[in-house]
């Protein structure tokens, strides 16, 4: 503010009269009420065409000041052409994009679709369809699909639904050792899709089988649990608080992402780091998502939490409990054998905290989700590491 | 055709018309099994490689000379003026313009661009030369002038970023821009590792921080499968993420959970027959080895009192450089492949890291001949001052055009200095080596031919080096 205008201002304050300081009083709150409307509305971001484009080039080698050939917009010539009658704009590419008469687009889409629920596209090479890219494995399917998906109004639940009601989708995926050497990746589908589930899932799922998730839908990003000391040890000195209540039991869509120092969780799992646009999924088995199952407090809490659920809800028996715990991870129970292996561990579990007191209190008390007072300790311990060993198997982790 | 679906063809074909009918069924054989059948006969045709966990059919592509590399990544770019690059002309002319002859309408930074002068300015360190090699080195590096005769200094290197991130990046990746893997990812996805239960590539940073923050990209894995990501070795908390159980949940319970769940599994596996459930087995598995291998490896107090000697005191502290380059051997006689140490805050007024102990050291194990070492940072220093030349004070702003590194051991011709810059420090005026070179030159030295190291993304066969990259024979051993 010149000077001139704080001597004005400050004179009002003091010396004007009643009345302009009266007036002036309520000009500032009336101002700021309008501000606080103005924040109430949301913004939306909304693309205008500037009336002379600005000329762009082919910068050589990347760089900015080494300008190459001028360029111009259009569409690759290979592909059809713009309509005469569209404009060669945003708008003109838009309309392309979607005609009727272009099932590159939707060709694209349904193929990642189709990669999200059976693990590979019908196009392996998700990311580019050009001649690089592998042909499709059933050609008439990807067409038929496409089709299907622009003739419905592109309408995305609908095809998804189409696709998981098939029976390719819905046969096992039990495999023989002669179907495997002849098919190792199932790009014939002789049998149903088995996959480890992806980074955000695991979490999820741990979290939606204690009964912890909470399903809010939007708002700001969370901060779930992480390592202490990973950002302050590469970044200028921000520090990484986690939240506290619902925020740690959110989705893990709305968990905050650093791209310098992505969360180890979600990396280990092979989500994408965000340096770059990646839709071909990978997936890798290592000891590192091993230990981060096992050992992270997200994992320990929902099993504890799992624990909890299982011994107030899943009836008076260790058995129905084990039952109990076993369906809510895989959706089925647990076979005989596997029911005495589970409850063979649990006893074992019991019988060495019952020993150890006081490292059942330590085990439970892992989160910041209280443990259930009036639950035994020592009982709870043995359940957390029981449905700890659950989250743990390769059937929980995986689609099939 | 894919590169790797290629050289197994190729293999294959040198089997059937190879020396006898056996050539026939290993070659279907070969076929069938990959790369395991196809390492072996690497290994048969030299002797000096060995078949290791994981890595790619056909690699290495030649004998080795180097098994594993150590980088101590001096981030922040240290000054060549102050350490190496000995410019006694500069004394002469110090407050004086840095010609147009020598600058050549070159782009700086935004931190000097609108300088109106540029001064030049000598360093206010003592050099002295040393060695049989007569390399000099300043007076703030009295440990690597202690062991110049097992270096190579190569004074001409050249990048082509200015800031630190574009050109920390480049340096790890080959690229200025995010997105590639990095070069260590690159080596663990190439040659695996040769310790089943420790990781291809491990990152260690000193604490304490520095002026430039770092990345996880720097270690990070890009395009290739994120397994081959460098793993952080930290000094605070778990050595390694997740690798301590909950408390209240001790080694031999988790011996008896993992038992159960390996039944589980396994029963699973019998049922379905989806192999990846045996590797998870196997991992399982491994993460427990890892559990007791990881903490007697980073426990440095068995280290006999003359290491700690050799290294400082400061190598008792865990997270200081030297505690890193200590346990960087350590690692490095495990067999991992990859280890990189990022060091930050170029300080050079600072208590000075002895971290040439390490060559020391790895010499007395003789461990040098096959470890490579290579010490640097991302860029060096202008020789015109940023900011106001005082008396007593000056700056020096990031330079691309020349700055010095060294290598040492594993096939590296030790004792000699490659490359020269002019009187101003400021062009490379023979042997220009650029960091694509560099890490054509450290591929070769692991018996990478770095044209041949490939990944197809995005319809295109990428590699470390991109387009381009010559090794650098002469500083070859």
């Amino acid at each position: 503010m010149a000077q001139a205008d704080k001597l004005t201002f400050c004179f009002l304050d003091q010396y004007a009269p009643k009345r302009f300081q009266e007036a002036r009083c309520e000009l500032l709150e009336l101002r700021q009420e309008r501000e606080k409307f103005y924040d109430t509305i949301p913004t939306v971001m909304v693309m205008q065409e500037s009336e002379k484009p600005r000329d762009a080039f082919v910068l050589n080698r990347g760089a900015y000041d080494n300008l190459g050939e001028k360029v111009t917009p259009g569409v690759p010539a290979i592909l059809p052409p713009l309509r005469k009658d569209w404009q060669n704009n945003r708008l003109g590419l838009a309309r392309w994009l979607v005609d009727p008469s272009n099932p590159l687009t939707a060709r694209v889409t349904v193929n990642r679709f189709w990669q999200m629920l059976f693990g590979v596209g019908l196009v392996k090479t998700v990311e580019d369809f050009g001649f690089q890219g592998e042909r499709p494995v059933h050609p008439g399917l990807l067409d038929w699909l496409a089709t299907e998906f622009m003739q419905k109004g592109w309408d995305v639940k609908g095809i998804v639904k189409t696709m998981v009601m098939s029976a390719a989708y819905r046969q096992s995926s039990k495999v023989t050792s002669e179907l495997l050497e002849k098919d190792p990746e199932n790009r014939l589908l002789a049998r149903g899709p088995r996959f480890r589930l992806p980074a955000e899932v695991i979490r999820d799922q741990a979290l939606a089988v204690a009964g912890l998730l909470v399903e809010q839908i939007g708002g700001p990003s969370v901060k779930p649990y992480q390592p202490p000391g990973l950002w302050e040890e590469v970044s200028f000195g921000d520090t990484y608080q986690p939240d506290e209540g619902e925020s740690l039991y959110r989705r893990s869509l709305y968990t905050y992402w650093k791209r310098t120092v992505a969360p180890p969780s979600m990396i280990t799992f092979d989500a994408t780091d965000r340096e770059n646009c990646t839709v071909r999924l990978t997936r890798t088995n290592t000891p590192l998502q091993a230990l981060n199952l096992m050992n992270d407090t997200t994992y320990v809490e929902s099993s504890r939490v799992l624990g909890q659920r299982v011994m107030k809800e899943g009836g008076p028996t260790p058995e129905e409990r084990i039952v109990y715990a076993f369906r809510l991870a895989t959706a089925r129970p647990p076979r005989p054998r596997e029911g005495k292996l589970l409850l063979d561990a649990w006893q074992r579990f019991l019988g060495r905290y019952k020993t150890d007191p006081n490292g059942a209190l330590q085990l439970v008390s892992v989160g910041k989700f209280p443990h259930d007072e009036t639950l035994d300790p020592v009982e709870l311990a043995s359940y957390t590491s029981l449905a700890n060993l659950i989250l743990n198997l390769d059937e929980t982790i995986t689609k099939e | 055709m894919d590169p790797f679906q290629q050289s197994s063809l190729l293999m294959t074909r040198r089997h059937f018309f190879g020396r006898n009918a056996a050539g026939i069924g290993t070659a279907a054989l070969a076929f069938l099994l990959g790369k395991d059948l196809l390492a072996d006969e690497t290994t048969a045709q030299h002797p000096a490689i060995k078949p290791a966990e994981g890595g790619l059919p056909g690699l290495p592509h030649f004998a080795p000379k180097a098994k594993r590399v150590i980088w101590l990544f001096q981030s922040g770019g240290p000054s060549q003026m102050e350490l190496f690059d000995y410019k006694p002309r500069l004394a002469e002319l110090r407050g004086t313009d840095l010609p147009d002859s020598i600058r050549k309408g070159q782009r700086l930074t935004g931190m000097t661009a609108s300088q109106d002068r540029f001064p030049v300015v000598s360093s206010i360190y003592k050099f002295a030369q040393h060695g049989r090699s007569g390399a000099w080195v300043s007076e703030l590096m009295p440990y690597t002038a202690k062991v110049v005769d097992e270096l190579c200094f190569i004074k001409s290197m050249h990048t082509e970023a200015i800031n630190h991130d574009p050109a920390i990046t480049f340096f790890q990746t080959g690229a200025q821009i995010a997105g590639r893997p990095s070069i260590g990812a690159w080596l663990a996805y190439g040659l695996g590792s040769e310790n089943k239960d420790l990781p291809a590539f491990v990152v260690m940073i000193t604490q304490g921080g520095g002026d430039q923050p770092l990345y996880d990209r720097l270690w990070g894995s890009g395009f290739l499968p994120s397994k081959y990501q460098g793993v952080k070795f930290r000094s605070v908390g778990d050595p390694v993420l997740y690798l301590s159980n909950p408390p209240g949940f001790d080694s031999s319970l988790r011996r008896q959970y993992l038992d159960t769940l390996g039944q589980l599994d396994h029963m699973k596996l019998q049922e379905f027959g989806d192999p990846e459930i045996a590797t998870r087995i196997a991992q399982y598995e491994m993460a427990f080895r890892m559990q007791s291998s990881v903490p007697e490896l980073t426990d440095l107090s068995k280290e006999p009192e003359h290491v700690f000697k050799l290294y400082g005191e400061d190598a008792k502290k865990p997270g200081t450089f030297v505690a890193n380059c200590l346990l960087a051997r350590r690692l490095a006689e495990r067999g991992v492949r990859f280890i990189q140490l990022f060091h930050r805050g170029w300080d050079q007024h600072g208590k000075l890291p002895r971290d040439t102990a390490l060559i020391q050291d790895l010499k007395a194990l003789g461990m040098l001949d096959d470890t490579l070492v290579v010490w640097g940072g991302e860029f060096g220093r202008t020789v015109y001052c940023q900011g106001r030349l005082t008396e007593d004070d000056y700056g020096r702003d990031h330079h691309p055009r020349c700055f010095t590194m060294w290598m040492a051991g594993g096939g590296i011709k030790p004792g000699i200095i490659h490359g020269e810059t002019d009187d101003y420090s400021y062009n490379v005026t023979k042997d220009p080596v650029h960091v694509h070179d560099l890490h054509a030159t450290i591929l070769h030295c692991l018996g990478i031919d770095h044209t041949r190291l490939t990944f197809k993304y995005q319809g295109r066969h990428f590699r470390l080096t991109d387009v381009s990259g010559n090794v650098v024979n002469k500083i070859l051993g």
